[in-house]
């Protein structure tokens, strides 16, 4: 990667006693589109606000295009912002709304005016809008129009600040698309602040999964999802299985994984499938509920299988999804079938299921 | 006589800013129906005065003893204003009331005005009797067409009020500093309606209680004016005023006297006094002014107000009267004169209070005193 | 919008609004009509003759000097208005900024202090501002020679009493103004490439327009009328509206002059307010559509 656009180092934040962050770094390459994922209180949006100049640093090193950040107000970075509550000006029009950054870079009226205009086509806006205020939109349209606001310079990074959280559902599921396309059309590096991984995940190219004032995996979509550093991460989106293994051997010389609770032999882990932060506390394998089904007779080799009763099922329709309660586990395997039109398994009917733990993926807490 | 105290702080709750502009509003509910001003309260007692009076008769150690002796209950609306207590009277309120005590030319004017009751004089002989020789019935002040109206309660005189750490008495025996350089921004005159205008009219050579001429009142129109420009301040609050003429920034209080310095002097201001100039071309330029209490005619003919009548001129209560938290004034009864102490008499200035009254004119409501009024306003505008 | 195309034939409105307008209507419109009445009677003898005339009228469009003392009482309240927003508004400014942490305390001192009689407060002003009052010593201790400032009985003083007992007005609508802007609009000003002070003028100022509007228009309304302070600090030589209408109320017992003089006031205000208003919704349009 050629230099990154951002470049920040072990960032400490104190709020007086309060450690916010504790030495967090990261990179934002060039084009790139970065997602900050983590549940409230993590850090994220305090990271964000360090980016765009709101919050000092308490220390570390910040750069963005090769400039480091210390004493720099927001004013004069290169980063635009997108706000939760998107911080339209209620007393400006559309049109001043979009064109204020342009104005306090004193263009003449022309240039704003369009500008402006066609930052509202690229917005898909109305360009009857010009002229009203921002209370007169409606939700996504203020949205596009926050955006519009914060593009219209051309900024080096673009940081958006859970933008989409207010959305119903499926205007959301719209405006995310339009989010990528305008990335992909404009190679402008966004980062996004998200609690929602699903959203990280089909958005950006990295993913940085952060946790009390840590980052705890940096990495793309796909090694967070097949390759989680922990619990934690693997938690983090959707429903998934954890089965407790004792775990023996040496990564080199190859783990063995066993558990009390399953019917079959301990297996050797291949190093793929082990997760590369794997400490010492308490291990599991992560196994997906789309990787569990139900065995009719014994288990084949290399199949683990466990015994339980069905405590509920969910018709999803391309899937069906199961919750078996199983002795010795404190949460009920969650599994995913594809959908048939017979059930296979009725409530409280006893039942065994089976997986292959070569293809799971061990990892820590 | 104007009260500064009572004035300023009867009026700093009627009528502060807050409520100024909506009062003018209610002011045209009260012309329309006044009935409701001075509703009687508290019915409990045999029976229930209302009485319309200055700050001073409405003091517990006067109204207590008379309640209980009487059975009755006496409830205060104090007046702010001479003139407007008289309208208010004039527009329907006297149905109220059955007591007021006022200025005297105001209680004289009740009788034939028809809201308060003709005295026969016989009825209070008992009380003239005790009065000074100045105060005998017939007493004219408060006659009309040879009917009385009401009795003396109180009195006293208005010329220049002397602070002798800074002035000699001297000095004061004509108004003349009050229009002299030396004396620029030094004088105070007191915002008490009519009484500020009267003196400087005398000095002008205009005598106010009479009819006036466009001349004369062409006269009192330069001597306001002329008044004005070495004038400091235009205070309605009497403990301002004081508070001015102890430490020298008013060298004199315009309109005010003995109402205004016999106070300072029972708390041992003695070297402050009020004196009467010595009379300028044959007028004489000191005032006399009094305070009555009437009767007012609300149909009821209340023995008890006619009882209270000869209370307040009974010498232990003159003498109560004559003695107030605010002010010290003397008082028509001769008794009374036994039951002050020195220091109150010294106070009073009763060695020089039949000096004072040969050199006044007596007040009363002068002729053209809106015509002084609307000259007074329009000098005070353009200035 | 909806709430825009509500109309008076709407019976759910007329009735909400029902009680509002049938108080206003005895406890404001009616004293108000009743004084107007006022003013086409004489007075004769301090009493109110009814007859129907414009002696009154003749007299006050006749009278310069009545003109005078409203326009100077006008002069008065627009200047009290100014200095009343200079001292609120960065005071305000400061207890939503730097003085937040003790913004409830100071509040609270500001509201006890508001909450002092004013009769109070006003009479307390002498004691600082005599010849030989607390600011002169203040002044002669600093080296400025004895007596340096000589306001009392001045209309300065008249002055200096109104804005302390007005400014408070505006110092709270302009809190509730800036209060409520959300921290956000500023942070999105800062982070479009506005300076602080580019962000007060573009962001902060007009969003406090209301705050600002209501407080100025507090200020005025209650400075035309200003009655003790003219009164007990400007020492009654410059007197303001409200002491005229006394006068001829009380001493002079004029009261179709007093009710006459009154609306000429009422008037007087109405009209200074409604240029003020047209003026300030000619420079921005937008203003319009905030207030509404």
């Amino acid at each position: 990667m050629a230099t990154p656009i951002i470049d920040a180092s072990h960032i400490v934040k104190d709020y007086g006693r309060v450690r916010a962050l504790h030495g967090v770094s990261l990179e934002v390459g060039a084009g790139e589109f970065v997602a900050l994922v983590g549940p409230s209180g993590c850090g994220k949006t305090t990271l964000l606000k360090i980016l765009a100049g709101f919050e000092d640093i308490t220390e570390g090193r910040l750069e963005i295009e090769g400039k480091d950040m210390r004493g720099v107000p927001a004013a004069s970075r290169p980063t635009r912002m997108v706000f939760q509550k998107l911080a339209l000006f209620p007393h400006k029009t559309v049109a001043q709304n979009i064109g204020f950054p342009l104005k306090l870079q004193k263009f003449d009226r022309a240039e704003i005016d369009r500008r402006v205009v066609a930052m509202l086509e690229l917005m898909h806006l109305n360009p009857d809008y010009l002229d009203r205020f921002p209370a007169q939109l409606s939700g996504g349209e203020q949205q596009r129009v926050a955006l519009a606001r914060a593009l219209v310079s051309h900024p080096g990074v673009l940081l958006l600040d859970e933008p989409m959280s207010a959305l119903d559902a499926k205007l959301k599921k719209s405006l995310q698309a339009e989010l990528k396309k305008l990335h992909r059309e404009l190679g402008t590096s966004f980062v996004l602040v998200t609690h929602d991984l699903e959203e990280a995940m089909m958005l950006a190219d990295k993913i940085c999964v952060m946790r009390a004032g840590r980052m705890v995996q940096i990495g793309t979509p796909t090694d967070i999802y097949y390759r989680p550093a922990n619990m934690f991460v693997a938690g983090f989106i959707g429903e998934t299985n954890f089965l407790p293994v004792d775990v023996s051997g040496t990564l080199e010389g190859g783990l063995t994984v066993g558990s009390p609770l399953v019917a079959g032999q301990p297996v050797v882990m291949e190093s793929g499938n082990v997760s590369e932060f794997l400490g010492e506390g308490n291990k599991a394998l992560l196994i997906r509920p789309e990787s569990i089904g139900f065995l009719a007779g014994e288990p084949g080799p290399g199949q683990w299988m466990l015994t339980g009763v069905v405590e509920e099922y969910f018709i999803k329709g391309s899937s069906t999804q199961y919750r078996v309660r199983v002795a010795g586990l404190d949460a009920p395997v969650v599994m995913d079938l594809p959908g048939s039109f017979e059930l296979p398994a009725q409530v409280g009917e006893e039942v065994r299921i089976g997986f292959e733990p070569m293809r799971a993926f061990l990892l820590s807490e | 006589m104007k009260k500064g105290t009572a004035e300023m702080n009867k009026l700093a709750n009627d009528m502060n800013r807050r409520s100024v502009l909506k009062g003018m509003g209610g002011m045209g509910l009260a012309a329309a129906g006044a009935a409701f001003l001075g509703m009687p309260r508290g019915a409990q007692a045999a029976e229930s005065l209302n009485y319309m009076c200055w700050e001073g008769y409405n003091a517990p150690s006067i109204l207590d003893p008379f309640q209980a002796a009487n059975d009755a209950t006496i409830a205060i609306d104090l007046i702010t204003d001479s003139a407007g207590g008289f309208a208010k009277l004039a527009a329907g309120a006297s149905r109220d009331f059955d007591l007021v005590s006022s200025d005297s030319p105001w209680i004289q004017r009740m009788g034939p005005a028809g809201f308060c009751r003709f005295l026969d004089d016989a009825d209070f002989a008992e009380q003239y009797a005790d009065f000074y020789p100045q105060f005998a019935a017939p007493f004219g002040p408060l006659q009309f067409e040879g009917k009385a109206t009401g009795l003396p309660t109180r009195w006293g005189w208005v010329g220049p009020t002397v602070n002798t750490k800074f002035d000699t008495l001297e000095a004061w025996s004509s108004y003349a500093p009050v229009f002299d350089s030396a004396y620029k921004d030094k004088i105070c005159l007191l915002d008490w309606g009519d009484w500020p205008i009267m003196p400087l009219a005398l000095y002008a050579g205009v005598n106010p209680y009479e009819e006036l001429d466009e001349a004369a009142l062409g006269e009192v129109r330069k001597v306001l004016r002329a008044a004005f420009k070495n004038t400091r301040a235009i205070v309605g609050d009497l403990a301002i005023a004081q508070k001015g003429l102890l430490d020298g920034s008013f060298r004199a209080l315009i309109g005010g006297g003995t109402y205004c310095t016999s106070s300072l002097r029972l708390k041992g201001h003695d070297y402050i006094q009020s004196i009467v100039p010595e009379p300028k071309d044959g007028l004489k330029q000191g005032i006399i002014w009094m305070e009555a209490t009437g009767l007012i005619d609300n149909g009821r003919n209340s023995a008890i107000a006619a009882d209270f009548l000869k209370y307040i001129v009974s010498p232990e209560v003159a003498k109560q009267l004559a003695i107030t938290e605010a002010t010290c004034n003397l008082v028509p009864n001769s008794k009374a004169e036994a039951l002050f102490s020195e220091e109150e008499k010294k106070a009073l200035q009763m060695d020089y209070m039949w000096t004072a009254w040969e050199n006044s004119q007596f007040h009363t409501v002068a002729p053209n005193i809106d015509d002084m009024l609307a000259i007074w306003q329009e000098e005070l505008a353009a200035r | 919008m909806k709430s825009q195309s509500k109309t008076w034939n709407d019976p759910v409105l007329v009735a909400a609004v029902a009680p509002l307008a049938i108080v206003m209507l005895v406890f404001f419109l009616v004293p108000l009509a009743m004084t107007a009445l006022l003013t086409f009677q004489t007075t004769q003898y301090y009493r109110l003759q009814w007859t129907w005339d414009l002696t009154i009228w003749t007299e006050i469009f006749s009278k310069p000097h009545y003109w005078t003392i409203m326009l100077r009482t006008v002069g008065m309240a627009l200047i009290c208005v100014v200095i009343s927003i200079l001292i609120a508004f960065p005071t305000a400014y400061a207890l939503t900024t730097r003085l937040k942490t003790y913004s409830a305390q100071i509040q609270i001192l500001i509201i006890f202090a508001f909450l002092t009689d004013a009769v109070l407060k006003t009479f307390g002003w002498i004691l600082v501002l005599d010849r030989q009052g607390v600011a002169n010593w203040l002044l002669s201790y600093l080296g400025l020679g004895p007596e340096a400032m000589d306001i009392l009985f001045t209309p300065t003083g008249t002055m200096i009493g109104m804005v302390y007992n007005l400014a408070v007005y505006p110092m709270f609508t302009i809190y509730l103004s800036l209060a409520r802007i959300d921290r956000d609009l500023v942070l999105a000003s800062y982070d479009a490439g506005a300076s602080r002070i580019r962000t007060f003028f573009e962001v902060t100022l007009p969003l406090s327009r209301p705050g600002l509007y209501s407080g100025a228009v507090l200020v005025f309304v209650l400075s035309l009328g200003a009655f003790l302070e003219p009164k007990v600090l400007g020492g009654g030589t410059s007197p303001l509206a409200s002491e005229l209408i006394r006068q001829s109320f009380e001493t002079r017992v004029n009261w179709p002059l007093g009710a006459a003089l009154t609306i000429v006031l009422i008037v007087i205000g109405a009209l200074t307010l409604a240029l003020a208003a047209a003026f300030v919704f000619r420079r921005t349009p937008a203003a319009r559509r905030e207030l509404a």
